[in-house]
């Protein structure tokens, strides 16, 4: 079996413009890409930004009297009624609303002033201002009767936009985010039934839950590309096998009375140690160059380093079960094409191409089912919160997509005498 | 030592090889002669086990392979009429990489690499890749590739196709002293009969699937005992006059060829003075002429009705 690893990697060490392709291009395409979209998924550009006024109807010392007087109405205990005006305390919606827009992360590309209504509105009007939103009269008592009484709420969030547009829309999300995390945010305090600090409140436009990091365009990348070229490399290997074919070398070698699984082995063995390679020094250089590790933990990396590896072993089943098929197929353009066309489309479900949450529930789903997919989904999410025990059902399935394609394999392979 | 016994092959519907009976004596050199599509690479790779017979055997030392190939691998030795080597490693990295893979043993496998390349004469060339050998010396590597495991039966097929003079003479040179020194059982085919006449005891001539004729060089020629080839060189030539000639008695065989006229023809003491009389009924003049012994060509066209290279 070393015999034919080292046979494998030297042919594969020996043809540079491979080695070129393999190495270099999926970095030089992860920089590329996140030069070109970077913004897309953190709000790294400066092409948003919205001048927006605030303008504020509602009286909130009035808002928590009625509110008081409503609570004082019910028929619930004293202790139940203090309790739920302690909570409304902290609770102040229209000065949670100021915070957010305050956020220095959001300043970058919505400046928030506090005007009148009518002036605000006829700066819309004339288009000086993106927009406005109404803080309605009975905005504290509708909101701390929704949240803390479950009551039916009126009293919504106005805003007002001169004309429709990606940023306007962008600022309906993030008001929209806002009050669903306000409402999340305290059913989780109503639910464990501890008092409720301050609220953890959406920022810069992205939602942000306690433990997890947000992932970067260049993290995206950086796995979406590195995972699509390594099953590239698979391709790339079993592409020597029709050399073999064609020039009779396979031929030669099954009459040495060779095992055909030291064969397999030797295909499977070295596009393991490529593809691994390639992915190391893929994250290496995606490092050095996006700086996407910085201040990681050991325990961070490791996770990463094991992933990887189980994604390679996984890679290597690919190789195993293309070799026979390749072999098999008496056109060699034919064997090609096919996998050509396996990998592209398991690149498009699993996501390296292009994010996929926008398409259907089914297809995300497929896609986690492939090694590329499912790799890049545990990679992304070990990137927002290190949960160790999140890594093993992943590295069992990748390990088992590798023995079931080694057992195709080895079945698919073809007998001496039938050749 | 190795024989097939009614040996055929059906692909679909079609025999290509049918009801083959060979042998090979060890230490003896046989040749394999047929035009393209005769079935010699077919047979080949059924001996090779590479291939599995519809029906018929193989016997080595008396023992059928057909069920258990893997004792005859260890022993022959095959040249594949492709240049079965990886084209990105150097010589010796071919060489090593199949002596590996034919288990022969570490300690051994060094002086086994440069014996061989020794043989083939490109122990100076050994570092080189194989890519940037010229066809010639990559056909020896080809046969060096096949002599790792010291095989007792090598089979060539078709191992100097398309190569310079220089590298044929290396190649009919270590076939020859592989045979004769070392005792290796040689099964050669070519299109080169003078090859074939020159390295092998015995011949096998195959035609759509079958053996046709076999034996010594002596007892092929023999089938032409009665024949007679005569080379004529006329003062011109037309269509008219090989005509003519082809209706003479006992005439079987006419062509035009560089030298002239080439006539093949029952031995007959008249014949000469025969295409003599038709030349001048024609106005043609008998130029030149050469009365010429059989050669195995002669065989071999006489049986298959064509030449080796159709």
């Amino acid at each position: 079996m070393l015999s034919f690893l080292k046979k494998d990697l030297l042919v594969f060490w020996r043809d540079r413009k491979e080695i070129l392709v393999a190495l270099l291009l999926p970095i030089v395409l992860i920089v590329v890409l996140n030069f070109a979209f970077s913004g897309f998924l953190n709000g790294e550009t400066d092409s948003i930004h919205l001048n927006v006024a605030l303008v504020q109807d509602d009286n909130e010392s009035l808002g928590f009297e009625k509110f008081e007087e409503r609570v004082h109405d019910l028929d619930i205990s004293t202790s139940d009624k203090e309790s739920i005006l302690k909570k409304a305390q902290l609770l102040s919606p229209t000065e949670l609303l100021n915070t957010f827009f305050s956020d220095p992360e959001l300043e970058e590309f919505i400046s928030i002033q506090k005007l009148e209504a009518q002036e605000a509105t006829n700066l819309v009007e004339k288009g000086d201002l993106d927009a406005l939103i109404n803080i309605p009269e009975g905005f504290t008592y509708s909101v701390l009767s929704s949240m803390l009484l479950d009551e039916t709420t009126d009293k919504e969030l106005i805003i007002e936009i001169k004309e429709e547009s990606t940023e306007a829309g962008a600022l309906q999300s993030m008001v929209s985010n806002y009050l669903n995390t306000l409402n999340f945010q305290f059913a989780l305090g109503q639910v464990s039934g501890t008092a409720m600090s301050e609220p953890n409140l959406p920022q810069g436009g992205r939602e942000v839950i306690d433990g997890v990091d947000p992932y970067t365009m260049a993290d995206y990348f950086t796995f979406a590309i590195g995972t699509l070229f390594a099953l590239f490399t698979a391709s790339t290997l079993t592409a020597k096998t029709v050399t073999e074919k064609r020039e009779r070398v396979f031929h030669r070698i099954m009459l040495t009375n060779s095992k055909p699984f030291d064969f397999l082995m030797g295909k499977v063995i070295s596009t393991f140690g490529l593809t691994w390679i390639q992915l190391i020094i893929t994250l290496v250089a995606t490092h050095l160059l996006l700086d996407i590790f910085s201040g990681e933990t050991s325990e961070y990396l490791l996770g990463i380093f094991i992933v990887i590896t189980a994604f390679s072993i996984a890679v290597a089943g690919l190789a195993a079960l293309f070799t026979p098929i390749t072999l098999r197929l008496n056109d060699p353009d034919l064997s090609n094409g096919i996998f050509m066309i396996v990998i592209m489309v398991m690149g498009v479900i699993g996501g390296n191409f292009f994010p996929i949450d926008f398409l259907p529930e089914w297809i995300k789903k497929v896609g986690e089912w492939t090694p590329n997919g499912l790799t890049q989904t545990t990679l992304l999410k070990w990137v927002q919160y290190s949960s160790p025990t999140d890594l093993l059902v992943p590295i069992i399935l990748l390990v088992s997509f590798f023995m079931i394609c080694l057992f195709i394999g080895l079945f698919l392979f073809p007998k001496r005498g039938r050749m | 030592m190795l024989e097939t016994i009614n040996l055929s092959k059906n692909f679909k519907d079609k025999k290509v090889v049918d009801g083959i009976d060979m042998y090979l004596e060890q230490g003896e050199s046989v040749g394999l002669l047929g035009p393209n599509g005769a079935g010699k690479s077919t047979t080949i790779s059924m001996i090779s086990s590479l291939l599995k017979p519809t029906s018929g055997d193989i016997k080595l030392g008396g023992k059928s392979i057909v069920r258990n190939p893997s004792e005859i691998r260890d022993v022959i030795g095959v040249v594949p009429q492709e240049i079965a080597l990886y084209e990105e490693l150097s010589a010796y990295e071919n060489l090593k990489f199949f002596g590996e893979i034919y288990k022969v043993k570490k300690g051994v496998l060094e002086n086994r690499i440069q014996e061989v390349l020794e043989m083939v004469g490109l122990k100076e060339r050994q570092k080189e890749l194989i890519k940037t050998f010229s066809g010639g010396m990559k056909r020896r590597i080809n046969i060096a590739a096949a002599l790792m495991h010291k095989p007792q039966v090598l089979i060539l097929d078709e191992p100097t196709v398309g190569i310079d003079p220089q590298s044929r003479n290396r190649i009919l040179e270590t076939v020859r002293e592989l045979n004769e020194s070392h005792g290796t059982t040689v099964l050669y085919t070519s299109h080169y009969m003078e090859e074939v006449e020159q390295l092998c005891n015995r011949v096998y001539i195959m035609d759509h699937g079958k053996v046709i004729a076999s034996g010594s060089k002596t007892e092929l020629l023999s089938i032409l005992s009665s024949e007679l080839t005569v080379q004529v060189q006329l003062s011109e030539t037309s269509d008219h006059i090989i005509d003519t000639i082809r209706l003479l008695d006992h005439v079987r065989h006419v062509e035009e060829t560089n030298e002239g006229i080439r006539i093949i023809s029952k031995r007959d003491a008249n014949i000469l003075s025969a295409i003599v009389l038709a030349a001048e009924k024609e106005g043609i003049q008998v130029t030149h002429y050469q009365m010429e012994t059989p050669s195995l060509e002669d065989v071999f066209l006489h049986l298959t009705g064509k030449t080796l290279r159709d």
